[in-house]
Parts: structure tokens; sequence; C-alpha cells
């Protein structure tokens, strides 16, 4: 008990910190809703972010968890708790991401979760942060050239990704190989296990920047938004990441962690995917 | 979320698809791992030079190695070193691989039963010692260890789940991918726990009804 309540006034005491030290920056921050009891009761953000999608969320060569995403959390956990160590997280995968929301083992994804009607009868989402279409990564030299060359190959997504939604809708003819991570499926194509690899296009552009062996197909399609996903019936919660979501754009923090996360020659890119309208496509 | 049988009626044939992947893999997979540790075990009871090292060093090495590991290797690294398999045959080789390291310690175990003076006996009648394996120590050594063959069989039809890792469109391939896009978790896992008891259950039989059969020359 005394422990709780001792947790409990050290907590009031940064946050009482942190207000002054806003004030005296003369920050004109947007004032967040107040945090519900239910997250505020942990002490701590515990967020779901990915480990294998950089420059959204990865970890670093050190094992750290690094990306634009991941910087997104922890700036939620500095506004709601006061610090930037308040946090707790947690990798999640494209297939594992909603169950470990759903059982409470995360209060929030920010997972380069797409938003799709099938999602959205499990989960809540944010209003959109960005958007992001899909592309494929192939051989060098091999005769994809296009979309539809895919037709009779096999093409290599993740289970659960909005690709492998989108192929089985609009083209379920297509043979596919489904993996678990992005590794696991860059590791099948360059052995050859099929013939494309498809994922969304922020991802594959990093891969191909680095990798002469490789090449984008550059048609994109399932364009969609990516939003923060936070589980059913937390209104509060909701309204809380939404106003955080808000300030980010309003303090100019995207464009900081896009200088700081993504090498110049491709930011361009993700730029776009932060600020500019989305685009429309198959 | 309720539960929604519907759901479950129109995932069914894909279930099936699955489930005869893990049957087909997993009796593939048995009958290899029990062939390995016949002959494993043959080697260590008969103490062939060399040979017997390295089954020892084989059984050590893939008991103190986890299975996911072992079919990481298999899959993504052998094609490294210039051998790419299916998935099918990177399944099949790491269970078969990984149950045949069981297997030779549960024959090598009933091996142990028979008595150095049966072996004498068998040597003084004239077999050779293959002989003697073949028509007398093996057939004794097997009705002593089915159980625990059994068991090793049990394990592997269960860890052929961990081919879904490799994108094996097995039973737990399915769930996973399903959920994945469904997010139906409580009707699939439950639907594949039940379909792997039944699967687990009727190995057993096969097996109790072989053990009965084995047991034949001592009922009374």
């Amino acid at each position: 008990m005394t422990h709780l309540h001792a947790t409990r006034l050290g907590a009031l005491s940064t946050l009482a910190a942190t207000a002054l030290l806003t004030a005296i920056s003369g920050a004109q921050a947007q004032s967040l809703p107040p945090l519900p009891d239910s997250i505020k009761s942990a002490g701590l953000l515990k967020a779901g972010v990915r480990c294998d999608q950089p420059p959204y969320g990865y970890k670093d060569e050190t094992g750290k968890f690094a990306g634009v995403e991941t910087d997104m959390a922890i700036q939620i956990a500095t506004w709601a708790f006061g610090s930037a160590d308040k946090i707790e997280l947690t990798c999640v995968t494209a297939e594992n991401r909603i169950p470990q929301l759903n059982g409470k083992k995360v209060d929030l994804l920010i997972a380069t979760l797409g938003v799709t009607p099938e999602r959205a009868r499990v989960v809540d989402f944010s209003k959109p942060y960005r958007w992001g279409g899909s592309d494929m990564l192939v051989a060098k030299d091999s005769p994809i050239k296009k979309l539809d060359d895919v037709a009779g190959k096999i093409v290599i997504m993740l289970k659960g990704s909005t690709q492998a939604k989108w192929f089985e809708d609009t083209m379920p003819k297509v043979d596919n190989l489904r993996l678990n991570t992005a590794s696991d499926a860059l590791q099948s194509l360059k052995q050859g296990r099929g013939d494309a690899y498809t994922h969304d296009a922020a991802t594959l552009i990093v891969i191909a920047a680095k990798d002469p062996s490789l090449r984008l197909v550059g048609e994109p399609f399932a364009i969609s938004d990516a939003a923060v996903g936070v589980r059913k019936n937390e209104a509060a919660w909701l309204a809380y990441v939404d106003a955080a979501l808000d300030r980010m754009k309003a303090e100019g923090l995207y464009a900081k962690w896009i200088e700081k996360w993504i090498p110049a020659d491709i930011r361009p890119f993700y730029s776009d995917a932060f600020v500019k309208p989305k685009p429309t496509a198959r | 979320m309720e539960f929604d049988l519907a759901y479950l009626a129109a995932q069914w044939p894909a279930l099936m698809r699955g489930l005869w992947l893990t049957i087909q893999v997993s009796a593939l997979s048995i009958v290899l791992s029990i062939a390995m540790g016949l002959c494993g075990a043959a080697i260590r009871v008969l103490q062939v030079p060399v040979l017997d090292k390295v089954v020892v060093g084989y059984v050590e090495f893939i008991r103190n190695t986890p299975l996911l590991a072992q079919l990481f290797f298999i899959f993504y690294g052998l094609p490294g070193l210039g051998l790419k398999l299916s998935l099918f045959w990177s399944g099949v080789l790491s269970l078969t691989l990984w149950a045949g390291a069981y297997q030779i310690e549960n024959i090598r175990g009933g091996l142990e039963t028979v008595g150095k003076g049966l072996r004498e006996a068998a040597f003084s009648l004239g077999l050779s010692p293959w002989r003697f394996f073949r028509l007398v120590a093996a057939p004794m050594a097997i009705r002593v260890g089915l159980p625990s063959m059994l068991n090793t069989s049990i394990s592997l039809l269960k860890n052929s789940s961990y081919l879904q890792a490799i994108g094996l469109a097995e039973l737990t391939f399915v769930a996973i991918d399903r959920i994945s896009m469904d997010f139906r978790t409580i009707e699939m896992f439950a639907a594949i726990c039940v379909i792997y008891l039944a699967l687990v259950l009727t190995l057993s039989f096969f097996a109790s009804r072989l053990e009965y059969r084995l047991n034949t020359p001592f009922r009374t």
C-alpha cells in the first residue's frame, strides 16, 4: 500500500515538474485531455511497435528500439507520464499485433497498422497519421515489371499483412508463401523461394536502397491509411491518442523524426506519406 | 465476441487441407525417424567403431538445441551451403532429425533389456551380430521401447506445428493465417486443439493395438 502510494506521489511530482518546465520554456503546448485512469494506473505506457520495419519501427545495431513510430510512442509516454523512460516497448508482428493489443499485453499499437474494415471490427483506430502503399521487391534481373506479371509466380508476403488480404481479394490465383517476419521474407526472396516479395512500399524502399541485387517493381497498389490502434470501447484513451497525434503534427515533430531516422536520398517518399494527401491506385 | 460456428464452418475446408498436410508430414517423419532410431541404436549397441561416437554426438546435439533453431537452420541455413529443400522436405527433414535422436535413445533403452546371456547364446548358436540384432534384439527392444517411441511420435506430431514458421500450410499455419486476417482467435484455436487431440488419440489407439499384438506371446 505504501509502495503504491509512493509511486503515485512520484508520478505526480514528475507531472508537476513537466508542467513547470513546459511553462518556463514557453512552448505553446496544445493541451491534451486528461489521461484515463486505466492507462494512468499502469504508471507507464505499454506500446506495441514493429521490430523489423525500418524506418518506422525496428531495432538498431545495438538491439535498441528505433524508428519514427518508436519515437511517436516514446513521445506519447513523455506527454502522458512526464518521462521518456516511462515506456515499455513490445515487439509486435503483423500477425500477432492485434491479439497482443486485445490481450492487454500492450495499450496501443503504433506498428505500421493499416486501416481496414476487418481490423476496425476488432480494434478502434485513431485518426490516420500517414498513408502507406504497397510495392513488390524482385531480383534485379527478374522478368516481373508490373503487378500483373506475378500471375503464375510465387509471391512472398507476411501473414496478416495488408498485402495478403489484397492478393486474396484481388488476385486470388497468385501462389503465395506466407511468413512471419520481414527478415524471413527477404531471406526467402534472396534464396529464390519466391519470385517477388510484397510489403509496404516504405519498408521495401529501404531494403532496395541498400541491396543492389534487388529492385522495386514500382507499381503502387493497396494504398491505405496507417493509424494508431487501441482496444474497442476505450473512448477516453482514443481521444488522448488523437490529441497527441494532433500535437505531434502541430509541433512539427514528424519532420524532425524523419530527418533523424531516414537517409536523405530516400527521405522525400516518407515526408510525402506524413504530410501530403493520399494518392489513388488499385 | 461470441463463438461463431458459421465462421468455423466456412473455414473448415481450409482447416482440412491443413490437417492433411500435417498428417503427411508427420506420418512420413515418424516412419523415417523410427528407421533412423533402429539404425542409430544398432550402431550404439553393436559398438560399431567411429560411427557409435558419431551417433552419441548427434543425439546430444539434437537434444540440446531447440527444434525451431534446427528448423531455421535447415530452411534458411542449408541453402547457403548449396542445399535448397522445398518447404515440405525441409519440414520432413527437421522433424525426422529431431525425433530420430529420441528414437535412437528409446530403442537403445529397449536393447539394454536384452540380456548378455541371450546375446552369448545367440553368438554360440552361430548368429552373426547383424542377424542377432534383426531376429532377437530388435523385436524385443521394440516391444519394450514402444511406449516411449509412441511418446516421441506424439511429440513429433504436435511439433509439426512449428512448421508454420517457415510457411508450410499445415494445420497451425491455417489457424494463425486466418486469425491474422479475421481475428477469430477463439474459434480457430479451439478448432485446431480439438483436431490435434483427435489426431493424437487416434495415433495412441493404433499404438496400443500394436502393443497388444507384440505382447501376444506373454498373454495367458
